[in-house]
């Protein structure tokens, strides 16, 4: 009899166990139809047409002949406005490392002094990192005018959002055991933190801002686009004035800039390593 | 060994969730003492020690190391009373990209509370100090090495020399040769008996073997679900006594 009961209570248990475990084994064809139709309502809305590409063709390398040669001649002017770039990258990049790690401090549970400061810290970095640096660049444009420095304050905040972030990450990640035993030697808060903290991250925190230095280079030169200086700006006269063969020229040093500070942030973040 | 060191009495600890952790635990240790606590897991082994580092706070009872009450002391005063008592933790805790050296420096630094020490700066006059304490565990001459490159045992005896830098009249233990291989263990209990009986310091072992405590421990202490069973000399307690410990605990 309770046998019997106990052998019906398995059963069922199993049923249920094989009707829990049926829905995941259809959950992969769901997914990948999901996946196809949310797919064809994005070729639908983008309006995708491949003969556009076709009729494009023709005007495409109408500009790549006007491109060519790069003029070499102005090669002295752009160098300027390459410096203002790269400058830009450094500046903001130094002041998004700055205020980015206090706040990080705060945005970690396990260095945060109090709930409110990890909220309010969390806020911050959330609002730096939603608004895209392109768009802090122009409400900077729009309050301090044209020039390098709306970029560099668009470039440190949004740096502010993305490091900050991470820091906390590389923080929250870290071995806590060098602090509980220095909070056991008497060691004061302060102490504790640049002697078991700040050495345990320090490598990961450069290596992290090494990478960000090499993404804002990228992000300086797009953000002459909304008049914040550099390349960019330069970029934009020239492709309004119809001057193609600057635009190639341009590019080049675009192109030079990008590899070159790619290649310094990895063998920085190789030697740190 | 006639002064009182550590000392507890009548410890209890009631977790918020009504889980009794200790009920009435009372012992003490005197200088030049080591004393191992055995005990299945869950018998308040580590409590204990968290209670008497002030780490957690007794419901009942008090504890005073060196005729000071941990349990009735906060913020300052606390870590004052800290500085007496030298943790070892079953890891090491080092941080492991600094030098030994620095690494033991870092015991010192609650006896250097300044400016200079909060951004980051080492107390340079504790140098030979801290070398003196290399010297006591063996490893003077890792001295400069990155505290990531020892192994296992040469890394829980810098935490020892760390512990010792902030010049402790007790050391507690917590399962220091849990992660150790066996040979490494037995270096590491023989580093702390002699510390207890050159240094005079009274250490608290907690230990998950048997045989290492009845070869290393001037006294035993057993416990069970939160209680003593037995407080005894090696040479007094019966086998059947420790495995008593760790039988029966579903009951």
């Amino acid at each position: 009899m309770n046998e019997r009961l106990l052998g019906d209570l398995s059963a069922r248990k199993r049923d249920q166990g094989d009707m829990r475990y049926a829905p995941s084994r259809a959950l992969p064809f769901l997914l990948v139809f999901a996946f196809l139709i949310a797919l064809a309502q994005a070729t639908l809305v983008v309006q995708a047409r491949p003969q556009d590409l076709v009729t494009g063709a023709y005007g495409m390398a109408d500009i790549l002949r006007r491109a060519w040669p790069p003029d070499f001649g102005r090669l002295g002017k752009t160098l300027w406005p390459a410096l203002e770039t790269v400058d830009i990258a450094l500046f903001g990049t130094t002041v998004g490392v700055l205020i980015a790690l206090p706040l990080a401090i705060l945005a970690a549970r396990n260095t945060t002094p109090a709930g409110p400061f990890y909220a309010a810290s969390r806020g911050i970095i959330a609002l730096a990192r939603a608004v895209p640096d392109l768009v802090w660049a122009l409400l900077f444009v729009t309050a301090v005018g044209l020039g390098p420095f709306p970029g560099a304050l668009a470039i440190s905040v949004h740096s502010v959002g993305m490091l900050g972030r991470l820091f906390a990450e590389v923080i929250e990640d870290m071995d806590m055991g060098p602090v509980e035993a220095l909070t056991m030697t008497g060691a004061g808060r302060m102490q504790i933190f640049s002697h078991a903290v700040v050495p345990s991250v320090l490598p990961s925190l450069f290596g992290i801002a090494l990478y960000r230095l090499d993404e804002n280079m990228r992000s300086s030169l797009v953000l002459g686009f909304v008049g914040a200086g550099g390349i960019g700006f330069e970029l934009l006269t020239a492709m309004n004035l119809f001057q193609y063969r600057t635009v190639s020229l341009l590019l080049l040093v675009t192109f030079v800039l990008v590899i070159a500070a790619e290649r310094l942030s990895a063998a920085l973040r190789r030697w740190i390593d | 060994m006639t002064s009182v060191l550590i000392e507890a009495r009548g410890l209890v600890l009631r977790y918020a969730t009504g889980r009794v952790a200790l009920e009435g635990v009372s012992f003490s240790a005197s200088p030049g003492e080591l004393v191992v606590i055995l005990g299945a897991n869950g018998s308040g082994k580590s409590t204990i020690l968290r209670c008497i580092a002030g780490i957690l706070n007794p419901t009942e009872g008090c504890v005073s190391v060196d005729s000071r009450e941990i349990s009735r002391l906060s913020g300052r005063p606390l870590r004052e009373a800290r500085m007496a008592v030298g943790m070892i933790f079953q890891h090491a805790n080092l941080v492991r990209r600094r030098s030994v050296l620095a690494n033991v420096m870092t015991g010192t630094l609650g006896q250097h509370r300044t400016l200079a020490t909060a951004l980051g700066r080492l107390p340079r006059t504790e140098m030979p100090f801290a070398l003196a304490c290399l010297d006591e565990v063996g490893l003077r001459e890792l001295a400069h090495q990155r505290a990531g490159t020892l192994s296992g045992g040469q890394a829980q005896r810098v935490s020892v020399a760390r512990a010792l830098a902030q010049r402790p009249r007790a050391l507690l233990a917590d399962e220091p040769v849990a992660s150790l291989d066996p040979e490494a263990a037995e270096d590491l209990m023989r580093l702390l008996r002699r510390l207890s009986r050159d240094d005079r310091i009274a250490v608290l072992c907690v230990l998950h073997q048997p045989e290492l405590a009845r070869r290393y421990a001037d006294r035993i202490i057993g416990l069970r679900c939160g209680r003593i069973v037995f407080d005894e000399r090696p040479s007094k307690v019966r086998d059947h006594d420790v495995g008593a410990l760790y039988e029966n605990l579903a009951a």
